[in-house]
Protein backbone atom coordinates (compact mmCIF):
# COMPACT_ATOMS: atom_id res chain seq x y z
CA UNK A 1 0.00 0.00 0.00
CA UNK A 2 1.08 3.14 -0.93
CA UNK A 3 1.80 6.14 1.84
CA UNK A 4 -0.20 8.82 1.19
CA UNK A 5 0.83 12.10 -0.29
CA UNK A 6 2.03 14.81 2.59
CA UNK A 7 2.64 18.09 1.64
CA UNK A 8 5.48 18.68 4.07
CA UNK A 9 7.17 15.71 3.29
CA UNK A 10 7.62 16.11 -0.26
CA UNK A 11 10.77 17.89 -1.75
CA UNK A 12 9.85 21.86 -2.17
CA UNK A 13 11.16 23.40 -5.75
CA UNK A 14 11.20 27.39 -5.44
CA UNK A 15 10.33 27.53 -8.77
CA UNK A 16 8.13 24.67 -10.15
CA UNK A 17 8.02 26.32 -13.49
CA UNK A 18 10.68 26.52 -16.42
CA UNK A 19 12.66 29.75 -16.53
CA UNK A 20 12.04 32.34 -18.14
CA UNK A 21 14.16 32.70 -21.47
CA UNK A 22 18.56 33.42 -21.08
CA UNK A 23 18.94 37.20 -20.52
CA UNK A 24 15.36 38.06 -19.88
CA UNK A 25 16.58 39.64 -16.60
CA UNK A 26 19.06 41.37 -17.87
CA UNK A 27 16.49 42.84 -20.61
CA UNK A 28 13.46 43.61 -18.34
CA UNK A 29 14.55 46.87 -16.34
CA UNK A 30 15.03 48.44 -19.66
CA UNK A 31 11.97 47.68 -20.95
CA UNK A 32 10.59 48.90 -18.00
CA UNK A 33 12.51 51.64 -18.49
CA UNK A 34 11.38 53.00 -21.92
CA UNK A 35 7.89 52.79 -20.99
CA UNK A 36 8.01 54.92 -18.09
CA UNK A 37 10.57 57.07 -19.87
CA UNK A 38 7.86 58.69 -22.37
CA UNK A 39 5.83 59.72 -19.61
CA UNK A 40 8.39 61.65 -17.51
CA UNK A 41 9.79 63.30 -20.70
CA UNK A 42 6.27 64.59 -21.63
CA UNK A 43 5.88 65.80 -18.14
CA UNK A 44 9.56 67.35 -17.92
CA UNK A 45 8.46 69.07 -21.45
CA UNK A 46 5.35 70.38 -20.62
CA UNK A 47 4.80 71.41 -17.05
CA UNK A 48 7.92 69.61 -15.60
CA UNK A 49 8.97 73.49 -14.75
CA UNK A 50 6.42 73.73 -12.49
CA UNK A 51 7.44 71.10 -10.29
CA UNK A 52 10.72 72.74 -9.93
CA UNK A 53 9.08 76.08 -7.75
CA UNK A 54 8.24 75.77 -4.61
CA UNK A 55 4.91 75.76 -3.57
CA UNK A 56 4.17 79.18 -2.83
CA UNK A 57 5.53 80.02 -5.93
CA UNK A 58 3.26 78.20 -7.89
CA UNK A 59 0.51 79.17 -5.96
CA UNK A 60 1.17 83.29 -6.69
CA UNK A 61 1.72 82.31 -10.31
CA UNK A 62 -1.62 80.71 -10.51
CA UNK A 63 -3.19 83.79 -8.69
CA UNK A 64 -1.21 86.07 -11.48
CA UNK A 65 -3.14 83.60 -14.19
CA UNK A 66 -6.16 83.94 -12.76
CA UNK A 67 -6.09 87.70 -12.13
CA UNK A 68 -4.59 88.26 -15.89
CA UNK A 69 -7.20 86.28 -17.23
CA UNK A 70 -9.89 88.66 -15.62
CA UNK A 71 -7.95 91.44 -16.62
CA UNK A 72 -7.53 90.21 -20.24
CA UNK A 73 -11.47 89.62 -20.17
CA UNK A 74 -12.21 93.10 -19.07
CA UNK A 75 -9.54 95.31 -21.66
CA UNK A 76 -11.06 93.48 -24.14
CA UNK A 77 -14.62 94.24 -23.53
CA UNK A 78 -13.71 97.95 -23.10
CA UNK A 79 -11.98 97.84 -26.93
CA UNK A 80 -14.87 96.11 -28.20
CA UNK A 81 -17.20 98.59 -26.93
CA UNK A 82 -18.75 100.82 -29.12
CA UNK A 83 -17.14 104.24 -28.40
CA UNK A 84 -16.72 107.37 -30.35
CA UNK A 85 -14.07 109.74 -29.50
CA UNK A 86 -14.41 113.12 -28.29
CA UNK A 87 -13.11 115.02 -31.61
CA UNK A 88 -15.33 112.70 -33.66
CA UNK A 89 -18.59 114.15 -31.54
CA UNK A 90 -17.79 117.29 -31.59
CA UNK A 91 -17.15 117.24 -35.83
CA UNK A 92 -20.27 115.26 -35.92
CA UNK A 93 -22.17 118.09 -33.65
CA UNK A 94 -20.69 120.83 -35.57
CA UNK A 95 -21.95 119.39 -38.68
CA UNK A 96 -25.87 120.05 -37.40
CA UNK A 97 -26.96 123.25 -38.70
CA UNK A 98 -27.53 125.42 -35.80
CA UNK A 99 -31.24 126.22 -36.52
CA UNK A 100 -31.69 122.68 -36.18
CA UNK A 101 -30.41 122.39 -32.78
CA UNK A 102 -32.22 125.64 -31.54
CA UNK A 103 -35.27 123.78 -33.09
CA UNK A 104 -35.42 120.65 -31.54
CA UNK A 105 -34.39 122.18 -28.04
CA UNK A 106 -37.34 124.99 -28.65
CA UNK A 107 -39.72 121.83 -29.07
CA UNK A 108 -38.49 120.00 -25.96
CA UNK A 109 -38.50 122.58 -23.09
CA UNK A 110 -37.85 120.26 -20.55
CA UNK A 111 -34.40 120.12 -22.18
CA UNK A 112 -33.90 124.23 -22.12
CA UNK A 113 -33.91 125.42 -18.62
CA UNK A 114 -34.27 129.49 -17.83
CA UNK A 115 -30.34 129.33 -17.04
CA UNK A 116 -29.54 127.79 -20.48
CA UNK A 117 -31.68 131.01 -21.55
CA UNK A 118 -30.08 133.18 -19.80
CA UNK A 119 -26.38 132.38 -20.72
CA UNK A 120 -27.58 132.43 -24.68
CA UNK A 121 -27.28 135.77 -24.97
CA UNK A 122 -24.08 136.12 -23.80
CA UNK A 123 -23.01 133.42 -25.72
CA UNK A 124 -24.81 133.83 -28.83
CA UNK A 125 -26.06 137.49 -28.87
CA UNK A 126 -26.82 136.94 -32.83
CA UNK A 127 -28.98 133.51 -31.87
CA UNK A 128 -31.09 135.56 -29.85
CA UNK A 129 -32.79 137.72 -32.10
CA UNK A 130 -32.78 135.33 -35.33
CA UNK A 131 -34.15 132.55 -33.82
CA UNK A 132 -36.14 133.56 -30.41
CA UNK A 133 -37.32 136.81 -32.17
CA UNK A 134 -36.51 138.34 -28.19
CA UNK A 135 -34.33 141.00 -27.79
CA UNK A 136 -31.40 140.40 -24.89
CA UNK A 137 -33.38 143.06 -22.77
CA UNK A 138 -36.38 141.26 -22.71
CA UNK A 139 -34.88 137.71 -21.59
CA UNK A 140 -33.08 139.73 -19.49
CA UNK A 141 -36.38 141.14 -17.69
CA UNK A 142 -37.63 137.76 -18.23
CA UNK A 143 -35.39 136.42 -15.97
CA UNK A 144 -35.61 139.46 -13.22
CA UNK A 145 -38.98 138.01 -12.71
CA UNK A 146 -37.91 134.93 -11.53
CA UNK A 147 -37.77 134.64 -8.22
CA UNK A 148 -33.81 134.53 -6.85
CA UNK A 149 -34.68 132.29 -3.96
CA UNK A 150 -34.90 128.33 -4.96
CA UNK A 151 -38.82 127.88 -4.23
CA UNK A 152 -38.19 125.13 -2.38
CA UNK A 153 -36.68 127.23 0.58
CA UNK B 1 20.49 50.04 -2.50
CA UNK B 2 18.15 49.60 0.82
CA UNK B 3 14.38 50.40 -0.09
CA UNK B 4 14.43 54.16 1.94
CA UNK B 5 17.32 54.44 -0.37
CA UNK B 6 15.35 54.22 -3.35
CA UNK B 7 12.77 56.01 -2.14
CA UNK B 8 14.66 59.14 -0.80
CA UNK B 9 16.14 59.03 -4.47
CA UNK B 10 13.01 58.48 -6.51
CA UNK B 11 11.40 61.86 -5.06
CA UNK B 12 14.89 63.89 -6.49
CA UNK B 13 13.96 64.44 -9.87
CA UNK B 14 17.57 64.54 -10.54
CA UNK B 15 18.00 60.89 -9.48
CA UNK B 16 14.70 59.54 -10.08
CA UNK B 17 15.51 57.26 -13.49
CA UNK B 18 18.36 55.58 -11.61
CA UNK B 19 16.57 55.07 -8.15
CA UNK B 20 13.84 53.39 -10.12
CA UNK B 21 15.71 51.13 -12.31
CA UNK B 22 17.78 49.75 -9.02
CA UNK B 23 14.37 49.41 -7.39
CA UNK B 24 13.20 47.35 -10.98
CA UNK B 25 16.54 45.46 -10.50
CA UNK B 26 16.09 44.56 -6.88
CA UNK B 27 12.65 43.02 -6.98
CA UNK B 28 12.16 42.02 -10.51
CA UNK B 29 12.84 38.18 -10.39
CA UNK B 30 10.44 37.88 -7.29
CA UNK B 31 7.52 40.12 -8.61
CA UNK B 32 8.17 38.02 -11.94
CA UNK B 33 7.94 34.60 -10.20
CA UNK B 34 5.34 35.65 -8.04
CA UNK B 35 3.08 36.64 -11.18
CA UNK B 36 4.53 33.52 -13.29
CA UNK B 37 3.10 31.00 -10.27
CA UNK B 38 -0.82 32.84 -11.22
CA UNK B 39 -0.44 33.09 -14.84
CA UNK B 40 1.54 29.97 -15.67
CA UNK B 41 2.42 31.37 -18.71
CA UNK B 42 5.61 33.33 -19.25
CA UNK B 43 4.51 36.14 -21.82
CA UNK B 44 1.62 37.01 -19.52
CA UNK B 45 3.83 36.99 -16.77
CA UNK B 46 5.98 39.31 -18.61
CA UNK B 47 3.52 41.47 -19.78
CA UNK B 48 1.91 41.44 -16.04
CA UNK B 49 5.75 42.22 -14.52
CA UNK B 50 5.90 45.18 -16.67
CA UNK B 51 2.85 46.51 -15.92
CA UNK B 52 3.03 46.15 -12.36
CA UNK B 53 6.37 48.23 -12.22
CA UNK B 54 4.47 50.64 -14.32
CA UNK B 55 2.10 51.43 -11.97
CA UNK B 56 4.86 50.87 -9.39
CA UNK B 57 6.17 54.18 -11.37
CA UNK B 58 3.03 56.26 -12.22
CA UNK B 59 2.53 55.96 -7.48
CA UNK B 60 5.45 55.78 -5.93
CA UNK B 61 5.38 59.09 -4.86
CA UNK B 62 2.48 58.61 -3.00
CA UNK B 63 3.86 55.80 -1.29
CA UNK B 64 2.90 56.66 2.31
CA UNK B 65 5.64 54.21 4.00
CA UNK B 66 2.51 52.87 6.21
CA UNK B 67 3.18 49.70 4.61
CA UNK B 68 7.01 48.27 3.52
CA UNK B 69 7.73 48.70 0.12
CA UNK B 70 8.06 45.20 -0.66
CA UNK B 71 4.75 44.27 0.18
CA UNK B 72 3.18 47.18 -1.55
CA UNK B 73 4.74 46.31 -4.78
CA UNK B 74 3.43 42.66 -3.82
CA UNK B 75 0.20 43.46 -3.64
CA UNK B 76 0.12 45.80 -7.22
CA UNK B 77 1.77 42.56 -8.84
CA UNK B 78 -1.37 40.47 -7.24
CA UNK B 79 -4.15 42.76 -7.96
CA UNK B 80 -2.66 42.47 -11.44
CA UNK B 81 -2.67 38.87 -11.17
CA UNK B 82 -6.28 38.77 -9.83
CA UNK B 83 -7.55 41.58 -12.58
CA UNK B 84 -5.71 39.44 -15.41
CA UNK B 85 -7.40 35.84 -14.50
CA UNK B 86 -11.01 37.48 -13.49
CA UNK B 87 -10.71 39.47 -16.54
CA UNK B 88 -10.22 36.53 -18.71
CA UNK B 89 -12.99 34.80 -17.19
CA UNK B 90 -15.56 37.89 -18.85
CA UNK B 91 -14.26 38.15 -21.50
CA UNK B 92 -14.51 33.64 -23.17
CA UNK B 93 -17.28 33.72 -20.59
CA UNK B 94 -14.88 30.74 -18.43
CA UNK B 95 -16.29 29.27 -15.40
CA UNK B 96 -13.54 28.75 -13.26
CA UNK B 97 -12.78 25.69 -13.84
CA UNK B 98 -12.20 25.83 -17.57
CA UNK B 99 -9.26 28.56 -16.68
CA UNK B 100 -7.71 25.91 -14.29
CA UNK B 101 -7.59 23.43 -17.39
CA UNK B 102 -6.32 26.02 -19.45
CA UNK B 103 -3.42 26.97 -16.86
CA UNK B 104 -2.98 23.15 -16.42
CA UNK B 105 -2.56 22.52 -20.20
CA UNK B 106 0.35 25.19 -20.33
CA UNK B 107 1.70 23.81 -16.93
CA UNK B 108 2.19 20.36 -19.04
CA UNK B 109 3.93 22.04 -21.61
CA UNK B 110 6.41 22.91 -19.39
CA UNK B 111 9.79 21.20 -19.81
CA UNK B 112 10.81 21.14 -16.25
CA UNK B 113 8.17 19.32 -15.08
CA UNK B 114 8.20 16.58 -17.57
CA UNK B 115 8.85 12.98 -16.10
CA UNK B 116 8.30 14.29 -12.83
CA UNK B 117 4.37 12.76 -12.28
CA UNK B 118 3.89 13.80 -8.71
CA UNK B 119 5.48 17.61 -9.17
CA UNK B 120 3.15 17.55 -11.89
CA UNK B 121 0.14 16.67 -10.07
CA UNK B 122 1.05 19.04 -7.11
CA UNK B 123 0.71 21.73 -9.49
CA UNK B 124 -2.37 20.77 -11.30
CA UNK B 125 -3.86 20.05 -7.69
CA UNK B 126 -2.52 24.00 -6.98
CA UNK B 127 -4.21 25.09 -10.14
CA UNK B 128 -7.47 23.56 -9.46
CA UNK B 129 -7.34 26.11 -5.99
CA UNK B 130 -9.64 29.34 -6.23
CA UNK B 131 -7.71 32.02 -7.08
CA UNK B 132 -7.47 34.14 -3.48
CA UNK B 133 -6.61 30.63 -1.93
CA UNK B 134 -3.80 29.43 -4.85
CA UNK B 135 -2.61 33.43 -4.43
CA UNK B 136 -2.22 32.45 -0.15
CA UNK B 137 -0.34 29.02 -0.68
CA UNK B 138 1.96 30.35 -2.84
CA UNK B 139 2.82 33.03 -1.06
CA UNK B 140 3.55 30.47 1.78
CA UNK B 141 4.36 27.68 0.31
CA UNK B 142 7.34 29.53 -1.97
CA UNK B 143 8.42 32.70 -0.62
CA UNK B 144 7.57 31.34 2.92
CA UNK B 145 6.20 34.58 3.13
CA UNK B 146 5.11 35.78 7.42
CA UNK B 147 1.78 36.17 7.69
CA UNK B 148 1.40 39.62 8.74
CA UNK B 149 3.31 40.43 5.30
CA UNK B 150 0.80 38.33 3.74
CA UNK B 151 -2.11 40.03 5.60
CA UNK B 152 -0.72 43.60 4.31
CA UNK B 153 -0.48 41.88 0.54
CA UNK B 154 -3.92 40.32 0.24
CA UNK B 155 -5.71 42.83 2.35
CA UNK B 156 -6.80 39.83 4.96
CA UNK B 157 -6.59 39.20 8.29
CA UNK B 158 -3.88 36.91 9.52
CA UNK B 159 -6.38 33.96 10.93
CA UNK B 160 -8.24 34.16 7.84
CA UNK B 161 -4.91 33.74 6.20
CA UNK B 162 -3.74 30.82 8.49
CA UNK B 163 -7.07 29.07 7.88
CA UNK B 164 -7.19 29.28 4.16
CA UNK B 165 -3.42 27.58 3.53
CA UNK B 166 -4.46 25.24 6.32
CA UNK B 167 -7.23 24.34 3.64
CA UNK B 168 -5.39 24.47 0.81
CA UNK B 169 -3.02 22.45 2.04
CA UNK B 170 -5.68 19.64 2.89
CA UNK B 171 -7.30 20.20 -0.60
CA UNK B 172 -3.78 19.50 -2.38
CA UNK B 173 -3.19 16.37 -0.21
CA UNK B 174 -6.74 15.08 -0.82
CA UNK B 175 -6.68 15.67 -4.73
CA UNK B 176 -3.13 14.06 -4.94
CA UNK B 177 -4.22 11.02 -2.77
CA UNK B 178 -7.14 10.09 -4.58
CA UNK B 179 -7.04 7.31 -7.10
CA UNK B 180 -6.51 8.78 -10.98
Amino acid sequence: MNTPFRLDDHPRRPQPLAPPPDGYFDRLPTQIMARVQPAASQESTAFGWLKALSLPLRTALGSVVVLGGFAATFLLNQSSAPTTPAHLAHANLASVPRTEMVQYLLASDERVSLSDLSELPVAEQDMVGEYLNVSPAEVQAALDEQPTEPSYL
Amino acid sequence: MEDQEILVKFADPASRNLAFNQLVRKYQQKVYWHVRKMVVDHDDADDLTQDTFVKVWNHLGNFRQDASLYTWIYRIATNECLSFLSSKRRKFFLPLNDVSEELAAKMEADPSLAGDEVELKLQKAILRLPDKQRLVFNLKYYEDMKYEDMAEVTGTSVGALKASYHHAVKKIEQYINEPS
